[in-house]
């Protein structure tokens, strides 16, 4: 049964026209990873309407090979421009940027490109090897399982957070509140709708989705003017691909590199941007030789690129399997399977299991793609870094108002899209960030449904929690990764730390 | 005198001819089809299934155009208010849905009676499944059970207002018996949560649980046909066991109420005409969908009786669930 559904997962993946959307996705993943202020989260995100007309499985390929792409394009501005053309290529400029300057961005582009082509090729066999594997407790998931599922995905909204964990939190729970409005699964009955029919199946998940991350992200544009962009580039003029001497050196560092990529991207909550600060990191400490990092040594931006392309398959297990996002790009993702009439879920590997495996094998040759395409284009690629805002930031106002208004036909949702982009604004204006309310906008109906689900099956006990082992298992988790952000796990872990030394 | 009424006869017969011929002239444009539900749904489905062979008879062609959201209703208010009756706009119309929308929610303000019932095309019946190792082998045993231990046997159903649940309570109020029902999101996850053994059954329905019983990982305990199916020859029906539970969901075609006589009747005529093609029974037998084909007023007395029952289910059970 597995076997044929990866089999025909390959078959699929295979077909022209999936290859070719592969490509483009690829390509735009590329072009909008490479130029700063634009994030993948955002390119999935607006280009999720344009799928609905495709099959499920090619349509979530494409953006799935986006999000690859976009992981290599964002080393391109990080490395000519000092500026990350996405938050994951942060690190990338420590050694990225040096080695340009010296005259040789074709070669950090090399490693960059060669490194994030392994990385992305190891998630990808770990997702298609595990995924599986955890495919088969599918059916062990029942309501009550996935309401534990629920509270352990809300408890690690917290763990998102860059910045103030109350904000983050705040946030979250908006995005919880905004989920209850609609039909009450349990009772039928419309809550918070004000009478108005377009509310009763609830916020649009997509909707919402687009405004939150494009509209702040066009008047961020606006605001800043082009200044960033208008820097002289040089073109590359050195070889791009690594030597064999060369790699050989390299390649500990990226198997490392992509092993804490995978683990980075299967926590829930953790993306490429913390992944390829932690690659880094480890780069530095394992090699013997610890001077010329920050001064352009390969093995730093092996380490980051690797890493980040690595975050891609590994964010993909907890989506997949569970149905948690393991990154806000994944986050979207979801918005883009449930788009497709499929619920994210156990359900993915065993009901969808064709649109599943063709998105695993899709991966593998996104990776492909972007390897040739990266050789092929790189070198055109840095012009766009120099276009203007003011052309892009009215682009994506457009692409988001018939993003949304195609979801359900409906101007009401382009209007419900501003409020969101407006919302939004004001929330980055304040350091509140936007991903935790759309995690909790994602799990407020899992949550809801759930709790009602197993309620009604346990006649009113909240017992039936603890008697399932899997839910007692991952209820445990959720109360650990709750009490770990409060101030009493820092005592308890203080005291101890003083019994251990005192022992000493 | 004698010319004069020559003239106003000819000038009749010419002004019959004319309006006959351009009233034999329907369908003279493409034929929109308003969906209630998002492409690759059920009434998707059936839109795929009937346009291609309707297009060849009309010789016309359909421009779906979906509007989802609020289970239909959002398209059917617009049907019912805000459409042109020309006989160019129809819409895919599922019962239970079309009704349930209005009676449970008072927000919902189209009624069946704004509407020109076409015909009707399938129907898929309901079907109570358990998990391949329960202790249930036969309905009988279901239900002795349920009648010793009252409100203990966990049954899932597709979500409240949707078919399985009228069905499970035209069950209750025929058996006197009474089930703990669990609302799921769908069909699907209702069947996963019983063949996983978290439920001890789930009402659903034929065509989607056909593969899993096939397969044996479900096991059919009765449908709520009227007559065996021909697909479950050894599963019995609840009018068998002596209880008069017929449910499931249709799926037929509407249009806005006053439609032009010639237009409805050209529509009903191909979907007749439709109905013999052999070709056209092998498509739906292929996807799985059961042919129930009533047209005119049959499918019209059939969505008021549906409308009936259901509102008066609705009024007997709905302290329990709205207050």
């Amino acid at each position: 049964m597995i076997m044929d559904n990866i089999l025909f997962g390959l078959t699929n993946v295979i077909q022209p026209f999936n290859l070719l959307l592969i490509a483009l996705g690829t390509s735009i993943g590329l072009f909008v990873g490479s130029m700063p202020g634009l994030s993948a989260t955002m390119a999935i995100a607006i280009l999720l309407p344009l799928t609905f007309g495709l099959d499920p499985a090619s349509g979530i390929s494409m953006l799935a090979s986006l999000y690859m792409g976009a992981m290599y394009g964002g080393s391109i501005a990080a490395i000519l421009l000092k500026t990350p053309g996405t938050p994951a290529a942060a690190a990338t400029i420590m050694d990225g940027y040096p080695m340009a300057q010296k005259g040789y961005p074709g070669k950090a582009f090399g490693i960059s490109l060669t490194s994030s082509f392994i990385g992305g090729m190891i998630s990808a066999l770990v997702l298609l090897t595990i995924a599986p594997l955890l495919g088969k407790l599918a059916l062990e998931f029942g309501p009550v399982e996935l309401f534990a599922v629920a509270v352990l995905g809300m408890t690690i909204i917290g763990s998102l957070v860059r910045g103030s964990t109350v904000l983050g939190l705040l946030s979250g729970s908006i995005g919880l509140l905004l989920a209850l409005i609609g039909m009450d699964p349990t009772t039928g009955t419309p809550r918070f709708t004000f009478g108005n029919m377009y509310l009763f199946s609830g916020i649009p998940f997509v909707v919402a989705l687009i405004g939150l991350f494009s509209i702040p992200q066009a008047i961020h544009l606006i605001e800043q003017k082009s200044a960033m962009n208008s820097g002289e580039i040089n073109p590359i003029e050195d070889k791009m691909l690594p030597t064999f001497k060369e790699f050989k050196k390299l390649i500990v560092t990226i198997l490392r590199s992509s092993g804490i990529g995978v683990i980075t991207g299967l926590i829930p909550g953790t993306g490429g941007d913390t992944a390829c600060w932690f690659a880094y990191n480890e780069a530095k400490r394992w090699a013997k030789d610890k001077t010329g990092f920050g001064q352009g040594r390969p093995e730093g931006i092996a380490s980051a690129e690797a890493a980040n392309n690595a975050v891609v398959g590994g964010a993909l297990i907890p989506t997949l399997t569970l149905g948690i996002p393991g990154s806000s790009s994944t986050a979207v993702l979801i918005g883009g399977l449930m788009v497709h009439g499929i619920l994210p879920g156990p359900t993915l590997m065993t009901e969808h299991a064709d649109v599943t495996y063709t998105l695993i094998w899709g991966l593998f040759f996104a990776n492909i793609f972007m390897f040739i395409i990266g050789l092929m284009f790189t070198r055109a690629t840095i012009y766009v870094t120099k276009i203007d805002n003011k052309v892009i930031a009215p682009l994506i106002v457009v692409l988001a108002v018939v993003g949304s208004f195609a979801i359900n036909n409906s101007f009401f949702d382009v209007i419900l899209m501003f409020i969101f982009g407006i919302l939004g604004y004001f929330m980055n204006k304040i350091d509140m960030p936007t991903a935790p309310m759309v995690i909790g906008l994602i799990l407020g109906h899992m949550f809801d449904t759930s709790l009602n689900q197993s309620l009604l099956m346990s006649r009113g006990s909240w017992m039936i929690f603890l008697r399932s082992p899997i839910s007692a298992i991952l209820l445990a988790l959720a109360l650990f990764s709750a009490l770990q952000s409060t101030p009493l796990f820092g005592l308890i872990i203080k005291t101890f730390r003083k019994k251990v030394l005192n022992n000493n | 005198m004698l010319k004069k009424s020559r003239i106003l006869v000819m000038v009749l017969i010419m002004v019959f001819v004319i309006s006959s011929l351009s009233l034999a002239a329907y369908p003279e444009k493409p034929i929109k089809m308003l969906m209630g539900f998002s492409p690759g749904g059920g009434s998707d489905a059936l839109a795929q299934l009937i346009e291609p062979f309707l297009q060849d008879i009309l010789d016309t062609s359909f421009v779906n155009e979906y509007k989802p959201g609020a289970t239909g209703a959002i398209a059917w208010t617009q049907l019912a208010y805000d459409t042109p009756n020309d006989g160019y706009t129809i819409s895919v119309t599922n019962t239970p849905m079309l009704m349930t929308n209005y009676i449970m929610n008072e927000e919902i303000v189209y009624h069946i009676d704004m509407f020109d019932p076409i015909a009707n095309i399938v129907t898929d019946p309901g079907i109570m499944v358990v998990p391949a190792d329960s202790s249930f082998d036969t309905m009988e045993e279901l239900m002795a059970y349920a009648e010793e231990n009252p409100g203990e046997v966990t049954v899932g159903h597709s979500g409240v207002g949707g078919d399985d649940f009228f069905s499970m309570l035209i069950l209750e109020r025929e058996t006197g018996l009474d089930f703990q029902l669990i609302p799921f999101t769908g069909d699907g996850p209702s069947w996963q949560a019983a063949m996983g053994g978290k439920i001890d059954a789930s009402s659903n329905n034929v065509g989607i649980t056909y593969p899993q019983v096939k397969e044996g990982n479900l096991k059919a305990l009765a449908v709520y046909s009227e007559k065996r199916l021909d697909a479950l020859p050894d599963v019995p029906t609840m009018k068998e066991l002596g209880y008069n539970v017929v449910a499931g969901s249709s799926r037929g075609i509407s249009g806005p109420k006053g439609m032009p006589e010639e237009a409805v009747n050209t529509l009903i005529a191909a979907v007749e005409e439709m109905a013999k093609d052999p070709e056209f029974q092998k498509a739906a037998a292929d996807r799985a969908m059961n042919l129930d084909i009533k047209t005119g007023d049959e499918y019209w007395e059939y969505l008021q009786t549906q409308s009936e029952i259901y509102g008066e289910i609705w009024e007997n059970v709905k302290d329990q669930y709205q207050n």
